[in-house]
């Protein structure tokens, strides 16, 4: 059946199966690999994109339903996900990078949705995306920094 | 581009992100019993097409010294006959997309005669052989040290108790994956790895193919823990098939595959007695080590038993020791290395020992580690060397933590013990300058432990120069003759000193040529220098961790404080030791609290990654993380890092956990009914 979904600001009209997983069209149809597959079974938030805004695990959300809607996913050229990208990066909230995407892009919801997360808001935002190798603390160090760094930005804009 | 400018953009290229024209995806047809016979296997690609063993000649254990085991227990690529666990492959089938390959799945069929399943180290001892033509469950067996009978032996008291540390499947976020490419006579092999040579040879024995007619290149890979640098059957069904149907074949994992294929680690048991006088010294350890080694001969399951035997007695100078090793065929995967690999477990297993004779005789649990310690090297009767005295470092470790102090206030326990790292037989190191730009290739490959900032820290500081013309390339067996892996704590120790071995000899080559070194003549020339260093002793070192946690009124358990003091010898890179400590302390902690796989009659009943017990980001302690740097034999000096963390954690943990709930701790993960309380 015909989708028009909206990703990164770009329309794509294509003709799927209905049985099509959000994130294989993703994946598969657009080649936005950024997005990763860990588990299938929406544990573990490696593949975690917004759509209208919202944080959502793209394993577990038909193509279809993202019909209409706007998907924003790791290769969004929004300035502020570059803020919070260059956070992990100089804080070293990356490993082997395979949950790095669904962790910023989570980022990015909780960041968008309270400006003043504290590390308890974080952290109970942060259950469902899974890391193996960081143990977390430098993935939230990576967090606060990109907070201060946007809050910065704000009061500089004002 | 520094490899984390790539993954924040998603440009990371894993197995599952590189696509070839024509390729088709492959699906596993799996066992969904434990244990049966099997009979009229129709559809898909079988045993009736491809019969053949694979092994896993390489790997982790070998590198420690570990042989072989006998053809009754080996592994077929598609099973004839007999299935023995749940998820072992039947058939493969192959579409032109993900979707179209899970379908074909149901048009495979099998009669299956259930068998009675062997799910548990207990039920191995006394049940029926697994393996028809097999007398009993016994895998390995073997004794070290010397028996001693207990009225020669001076002591006072004896204890006595058993130890148990459920399976774990490394679960790394990114499952196992391959891609196989025949053309031109030539095997092209893609693969998430820690080890490309360790793959060519599995699919070099497997599949009885020329060594120049295989080539291995790593994906990115997204993380291993350990389970990356076995060698697996879908790999040689994702290369036969690719020869047979002249298309790149792609398989990729799903995560129920992985809890029920993919080599698990832990699953070790072990019955321990000492004897000890009154004032805390040990004299003697009698023990029997178990390890659940799984169905077949693929893994470490041969060997394991014996690794954790070997170092059981850890850093204490204990004068009599003798220990059973032995390892068991069960109805499960088969097993392999978990960051630790074996050294967890001995750990554990000693530890616990210890705080028990503690409790036992009122004595403080850093006191009868202290006087267990040795004031010189020494030899253990089980086989483990210690170049080093022990108590000095225990002392230190004990003031730098303010152990005195912080265990008057708080549930503290403490970790004493070895890492052993797969150092042998040495690893190799390749550095190409062309154009300006200097492209470094190690023989053990990265898998997410950011090996490439240690790289460029080396040849930052022995050619002086800068670090963004510098990148590790993925593993290539093209472009590396002769490697080893990336496990076993080795990387920093081998693969450092092979690097910075080929940086000397490039910058001796630049004094030849030009008269002087400058960074600018080694920009501007094109070299290209190889080698393998050999490193055939073992580089082990002392460490230490403490640990703090409490309890609130509904029994929840936080872990409120994580202390360490290791000795790591020269230090690559702070950035990648810290990494490296954090990463690895989570998983301590899971393994305590939640991570295993459960079985019950040769059923999985771990379903899911969250159900595997992987923790959260609520689990974060404060960190207090300090080291030494006493430089190693090894030619940079440095020594194992990576499990280090894995070992102390479980083992101070329990210890504070026990405190808080004054119930015993033998097992993780921990669970507290049927426990009795401490004295």
């Amino acid at each position: 059946m015909m989708v028009n979904i909206d990703v990164n600001g770009k329309e794509y009209k294509k003709d799927i199966e209905p049985r099509m997983l959000l994130v294989s069209f993703l994946r598969d149809e657009l080649n936005l690999t950024g997005t990763h597959i860990g588990c299938d079974t929406s544990n573990c938030g490696a593949c975690t994109v917004l759509m209208d805004g919202k944080s959502i695990k793209s394993c577990t959300v038909l193509a279809v339903q993202a019909n209409n809607h706007k998907i924003t996913t790791i290769e969004s050229d929004d300035p502020k996900l570059d803020v919070i990208k260059q956070a992990y990066v100089d804080e070293n909230g990356l490993q082997c990078g395979f949950c790095t995407p669904g962790m910023i892009m989570q980022t990015f919801y909780i960041l968008e949705n309270n400006e003043n997360a504290d590390e308890e808001y974080i952290k109970k935002n942060l259950r469902g995306n899974l890391c193996r190798c960081t143990g977390y603390k430098s993935i939230l160090d990576s967090i606060k920094k990109a907070e201060e760094k946007m809050k910065g930005e704000i009061s500089v804009s004002k | 581009m520094d490899y984390r400018n790539r993954y924040v953009n998603g440009k990371g290229r894993y197995i599952d992100d590189i696509v070839f024209d024509n390729m088709l995806y492959m699906s596993v047809y799996r066992s969904q019993y434990g244990r049966a016979k099997i009979s009229n296997v129709t559809g898909g690609l079988n045993a009736n097409d491809f019969n053949a063993y694979y092994k896993s000649s390489s790997g982790e254990m070998a590198s420690l010294g570990a042989k072989d085991n006998k053809n009754v227990y080996l592994e077929h690529v598609f099973a004839t006959d007999y299935v023995n666990y749940q998820g072992q492959p039947i058939a493969a089938v192959f579409g032109k997309t993900r979707y179209e390959s899970e379908d074909l799945l149901n048009e495979v069929k099998v009669d299956y005669t259930p068998l009675k399943a062997i799910s548990s180290i207990d039920e191995a001892l006394n049940g029926e052989p697994v393996h028809t033509g097999t007398e009993n469950n016994i895998l390995a067996s073997h004794e070290l040290g010397k028996d001693f009978n207990e009225n020669d032996i001076d002591y006072d008291i004896a204890l006595e108790d058993e130890f148990f540390n459920e399976r774990i499947v490394p679960n790394p976020m990114e499952t196992r994956g391959c891609i196989a490419y025949y053309k031109d006579n030539m095997l092209y092999f893609y693969v998430s790895t820690q080890s490309v040579q360790s793959v060519k040879t599995g699919l070099i024995e497997s599949l009885k193919l020329k060594g120049d007619s295989v080539v291995v290149i790593q994906a990115d890979t997204g993380g291993a823990f350990g389970v990356k640098g076995s060698f697996y059957p879908e790999y040689v069904m994702a290369a036969y098939a690719s020869m047979k149907y002249k298309k790149p074949v792609k398989w990729i994992e799903t995560r129920t595959e992985h809890l029920m294929a993919a080599y698990p680690g832990r699953g070790a048991k072990a019955k321990i007695k000492i004897y000890a006088k009154n004032n805390g010294k040990i004299t003697g350890v009698k023990g029997e080590v178990y390890v659940d080694a799984g169905a077949y001969d693929a893994g470490t399951g041969s060997f394991a038993s014996r690794f954790i035997a070997f170092q059981l007695t850890g850093p204490y100078n204990i004068e009599n020791a003798y220990v059973k090793a032995i390892s068991l065929v069960t109805n499960k995967a088969p097993m392999g290395p978990y960051r630790g690999a074996g050294r967890p477990e001995a750990a554990f297993f000693m530890e616990r020992m210890i705080d028990l004779l503690a409790d036992k005789l009122k004595m403080d649990i850093a006191d009868v580690r202290l006087i267990n310690a040795s004031e010189k090297p020494f030899k253990s009767p089980l086989g483990l060397e210690i170049k080093e005295a022990t108590r000095p470092f225990l002392e230190n470790a004990l003031k730098e933590v303010n152990y005195r102090e912080v265990s008057k206030k708080e549930k503290a326990g403490i970790a004493f013990f070895v890492l052993i790292p797969a150092s042998r037989p040495g690893e190799s190191a390749r550095v190409i300058i062309n154009h300006g730009k200097i492209k470094v290739y190690l023989g053990g490959n990265v898998h997410g432990q950011g090996h490439e900032i240690f790289v460029k820290n080396i040849l930052e500081n022995e050619l002086k120069i800068r670090r963004d013309f510098i990148t590790l390339e993925n593993g290539d067996t093209t472009m590396i003759e002769k490697g080893v892996g990336s496990w076993g704590s080795r990387s920093a120790i081998a693969g450092g000193s092979a690097l910075l071995y080929v940086a000397r000899e490039i910058k001796n080559e630049v004094i030849k040529k030009y008269g002087e070194y400058s960074p600018e003549k080694l920009l501007s020339g094109n070299f290209d220098k190889y080698k393998f260093i050999e490193i055939d002793y073992s580089v082990n070192s002392i460490n230490f961790n403490m640990i703090t946690s409490s309890m609130d009124k509904n029994g929840e358990i936080t872990v409120d404080k994580w202390y360490s003091y290791y000795d790591l010898g020269n230090v690559l890179s702070e950035m990648n030791v810290r990494a490296q400590i954090i990463g690895g302390a989570i998983e301590g902690i899971g393994q305590v609290f939640s991570e295993s796989l459960r079985y019950s009659e040769g059923q999985l009943m771990t379903q899911s990654i969250a159900d595997a017990g992987i923790l959260p980001a609520n689990h974060i302690p404060e960190y207090h993380i300090k080291w030494i740097e006493n430089p190693s034999e090894a030619p940079n000096g440095a020594k194992g890092l990576g499990e280090a963390p894995t070992i102390g954690t479980p083992v101070a943990l329990v210890r504070s956990i026990e405190l808080n709930t004054a119930i015993r701790i033998r097992k993780t993960p921990i669970e507290f009914n049927n426990s009795i309380l401490l004295e």
